[in-house]
């Protein structure tokens, strides 16, 4: 007898296997759909143009003329694109990068839906497709779910899950309009939002580590708590008072020359101070939690609590200054949404802290990651609104659903299997 | 490190865990504390390592009495501890897991990970314990993730390292390489404080050994003491260590198991094609490092979890994919791996867990109305029977000992006519003394010409118990050897060498 060393097998993964398959399969349907509905839907001499000059800038040193397409071979070929992406997920299997396909996949179908939509001869009253002011309009709701979600990855990583965004852009909305309006200084108004959403943010993390309770139920908790107290203040302060409540929009400040770049500055060079406040802050937490030692502490609890405290790093301190921080950062997110509405408004952020939860998830518990999927979902949820104006023949509420859709399949796990810090959620116990 | 632990009490309630522990390790020794499972050497350890914090007595380093509050501050005082769950994180590289908590740094506090990688190096240089620094711990072999906590206690200038039951996810050869690693560390001047309740393992690496029974020191002996007298000191009464079995005559293949296929709880393949056999009148045991298929395959023959796909059939029936209770029916006993969670119902009586599998049965049942009377007669029965230590037969399961939750268990599935008896694990976290009863009954039932198959991670146990021992690894059988066969051999079979015919 004698003994041979034997290589260890590969596994396979069948239940991943069938969700990569079902990931593909779903991708061919939208092609299919995209080719027939979008493509061949439109008689074959329609056309749609895109253009780029936003109406609100004026003077603008460069004009970019419009581009006329034809909508029916246009979309042919964006079909066409996403067919043969189905067809290499189905035949490649590929096991990372399936969420970005899938990603890159939803916005294609966006731009079909639109270039259907503005189609002429066609039902729209609209015939052009205005690329710039669509995408300043739906910079505001990215950036808004890029807060949230950052908020989600300064938790989560550390191992609390924070259910809890949406209550947090409730009160830094609330709170940050009462302070510029009262001061008429966006600057304030954005620190007693900060403030306001660390407060949401401790008690959620006071809930958790404390008394240990279940963090999801904690997190839905305040939501609802937060949204009945904002509509009860809302009746008792700004109804009397509506000098409270003014309807201040936040000002643009233009970055000199780069604001005049077309298309891409007055997207990101000519916006409120909460935009470039966002762009830093993505880059500083991604900084401090994968560069920094503070960040190794970070990720080691969110992991691995136990083995975090047998090295002398206090858990329960690292997850509430962790949880603060993110209540701070989505705090900060509610005021910048509502200084791009200009004034507080019952009920408002409309789910807008689980869109986020769901980028959160999305781009992996990753700031990188996180800026992706919020750029996806922003877009669909602001397209979902902008796609009215086009006179679309499907009810407006269905249109609406669509981002909350791909949220439940993201959430539930449907597309791509990601994983989460292994200790997200859970209760830490000192023995 | 000079360490003196000088009358350590620890209670938790009206439980006294650690009753005045006086213990003294030297310089350059390797000292061990044996002890059975629940005989408090975890607790003095946490005492030690700071995790709890003790009623009375006085831990004194190198002459200086200390206090230690919590994990960093044993740290700092030069105690390194690996723990018997790796406190590693698994998505972590080495490097991370080894400086975390103790990083070098650079400007704006970032890590300096080439510093860090650098000092690995040297230190697994110096210490023989080669590792690659960026490797991602949860894709080592277990022996490697030691390794990485043994490094980890070291780059903490640990002077005194606590080894918490070390070798219990280890193959024998893992085991060997680690005595070797733990005799150079004592012999560069280390001082390691080695926690088992494995005999062998004490004589084979010991310089000094410490025995504690219900929180005592209960004797302190020479590793020249044979192991009969440390398995007494232990059990506080002699014990018998060997089980004798009679030869019987093999009947017919009561369990055949045909390229049986199951999936893991993630849907990875955990049994991949296992065909074996058991014949009345034998004991086949499975041995194996934890985790490589045995508990999904024990749970496919029990009606546990689905069989992806091949065959196994229990005496004439075909119980592929059946259910628990299509199982029991078929004669299936099972005495399950985690005894509290698929063998017991904790907050039911003594009594109702003894008929739980077949509590619609006569004469447990009469026409879907329960018999009390019946149960209870069959419960008192049992429990003299099986001597099982409880106040009551009403008392809840959960107020015995682990022991005596094991025998309720042993008793329920052997009172009924059975084809087979499945036991996984069956003295997992027992004393001595519960070990050698439940192994003089699984021997009791082979001897008069039943089958039975077992699975543990124990290599003694499979080899006391055992008339063949099939060896699992990733989910296969790489050997179906004679219980005679060497250790070494076995180990590695256990490690994934396959059994092959020289030609």
């Amino acid at each position: 007898m004698t003994l041979l060393a034997t290589t260890p097998p590969h596994h396979a993964h069948p239940t991943d296997d069938r969700r990569v398959y079902a990931v593909g399969v779903f991708m061919a349907l939208i092609g299919l759909f995209t080719l027939l509905v979008f493509g061949l839907g439109c008689v074959a001499r329609a056309s749609s143009s895109l253009t780029f000059n936003p109406i609100s800038v004026v003077n603008a040193p460069w004009h970019v003329g419009a581009l006329t397409l034809n909508a029916r071979w246009t979309n042919v070929v964006v079909s066409l694109v996403i067919l043969v992406g189905a067809g290499e997920v189905l035949l490649r299997r590929p096991r990372r990068g399936l969420m970005t396909r899938f990603g890159v996949v939803a916005v294609l179908f966006l731009v079909a839906l639109l270039i259907w939509a503005a189609r002429s001869p066609g039902p729209s009253p609209i015939d052009f497709i205005n690329v710039t002011s669509i995408l300043v309009g739906a910079s505001a709701t990215v950036m808004v779910l890029i807060f949230g979600a950052l908020s989600g990855v300064m938790c989560e990583r550390a191992g609390v899950v924070n259910i809890a965004i949406e209550g947090q852009f409730i009160a830094g909305a609330f709170v940050g309009s009462i302070f510029a309006s009262i001061t008429n200084d966006f600057f304030l108004a954005a620190l007693a939002g900060l403030v306001a959403g660390a407060l949401i943010g401790w008690l959620l993390a006071f809930f958790a580590l404390r008394y240990q309770s279940d963090q999801i139920i904690v997190g839905v908790v305040l939501v609802t708590m937060l949204g009945s107290l904002s509509s009860y203040l809302n009746l008792q302060v700004f109804t009397p008072y509506p000098n409270l409540n003014l309807g201040n929009l936040a000002p643009n400040l233009p970055i000199p020359l780069l604001a005049k770049i077309p298309v891409l500055g007055p997207v990101f060079f000519n916006q409120p101070g909460f935009f470039y406040a966002m762009i830093i802050l993505v880059g500083v937490v991604s900084f401090a939690l994968f560069k920094t030692r503070y960040g190794l502490h970070v990720r080691a609890v969110g992991e691995h609590p136990r083995a975090a405290a047998t090295v002398g790093i206090n858990v329960v301190r690292v997850r509430y200054l962790n949880v603060t921080l993110g209540g701070a950062i989505a705090g900060l997110g509610g005021v910048a949404f509502m200084a791009t509405k200009g004034q507080f408004q019952v009920g408002y952020t409309s789910g807008l802290g689980y869109i986020a939860l769901a980028a959160l998830i999305f781009g992996r518990w990753r700031p990188s990651g996180a800026v992706v999927a919020s750029i996806i979902f922003g877009l669909s949820v602001y397209l979902s609104y902008d796609l009215v104006t086009y006179q679309v023949p499907v009810s407006i509420y269905v249109l609406q659903m669509f981002p909350y859709l791909i949220t439940i399949a993201v959430v539930a796990g449907l597309i791509g299997r990601v994983r989460a810090p292994a200790a997200d959620g859970l209760p830490y116990k000192r023995d | 490190m000079h360490l003196e632990l000088r009358g350590i009490t620890k209670r938790f309630g009206s439980l006294i865990a650690n009753d005045h522990i006086d213990l003294e390790v030297q310089p350059g020794q390797v000292h061990s504390l044996l002890g059975e499972n629940g005989a408090g050497k975890s607790t003095l350890m946490n005492v030690l390592f700071g995790l709890l914090t003790p009623d009375e007595g006085q831990i004194a380093l190198n002459g200086e009495v200390v206090e230690i509050h919590n994990p960093g501050e044993a740290v700092r005082r030069g105690i390194g501890m690996v723990h018997q769950h790796f406190m590693l994180v698994p998505v972590f590289s080495v490097t991370e897991n080894v400086v975390l908590g103790f990083e070098p740094t650079t400007s704006l506090n970032r890590v300096d990970y080439r510093q860090a990688r650098d000092d690995i190096r040297r230190l697994s240089h110096k210490f023989n314990l080669d590792v690659d620094p960026d490797a991602i711990v949860e894709n080592l072999p277990v022996g490697l993730q030691q390794r990485v906590e043994i490094l980890k206690a070291l780059s903490h200038d640990a002077e005194l390292l606590i080894l918490d039951e070390p070798t219990a996810v280890l193959t024998p050869q893992e085991i060997d390489s680690l005595m070797t690693i733990v005799r150079s560390l004592a012999d560069s001047g280390k001082s390691v404080l080695f926690i088992t309740h494995k005999l062998k393992e004490v004589k084979a690496i010991a310089d000094k050994i410490t025995v504690i029974r219900h929180g005592r020191v209960v004797g302190r002996a020479e590793p020249s003491a044979s192991e009969g007298e440390l398995a007494s000191l232990m059990v506080g009464r002699d014990v018998q260590l060997t089980v004798e079995k009679t030869p019987t005559s093999l009947g017919e293949d009561v369990l055949r198991l045909r390229d049986v296929v199951v999936l893991d709880d993630r849907g990875l393949v955990a049994v991949n094609g296992v065909s074996l056999d058991v014949r009345a009148g034998e004991i086949v045991a499975i041995a194996g490092v934890q985790g490589n298929g045995q508990t999904e395959l024990v749970e496919a023959i029990a009606g546990m979890r689905p069989v992806a796909s091949g065959e196994i059939t229990l005496g004439e029936r075909d119980i592929t994919n059946c259910t628990p209770r299509q199982a029991l029916d078929a004669g299936l006993g099972h005495i399950p791996e985690d005894r509290q969670r698929d063998g017991l119902i904790l907050s039911m009586s003594v009594a109702d867990n003894l008929v739980l599998n077949t509590p619609r049965r006569a004469p447990f049942a009469r026409r879907g109305t329960r018999n009390l009377a019946a149960v209870n007669t069959n419960a008192d029965a049992l429990v003299g029977r099986f001597d099982i230590r409880t106040t009551s037969t009403q008392a809840p399961v959960s107020s015995l000992s682990g022991g005596n939750q094991q025998k309720v268990i042993v008793a329920r599935e052997l009172s009924r006519p059975l084809e087979l008896l499945l036991a996984s694990q069956p003295t997992r976290g027992l004393d001595v003394g519960s070990i050698e009863y439940v192994h003089r009954q699984i021997v009791a039932y082979r001897n008069e010409g039943h089958a039975a198959l077992i699975v543990s991670s124990e290599l003694d146990e499979v080899l006391a118990l055992g008339d063949r021992v099939a060896v699992m690894f990733e989910g296969q059988i790489s050997g179906v050897v004679a219980p005679t066969t060497s250790r070494e051999t076995i180990g590695l079979l256990m490690a994934g060498t396959r059994e092959t015919s020289a030609d």
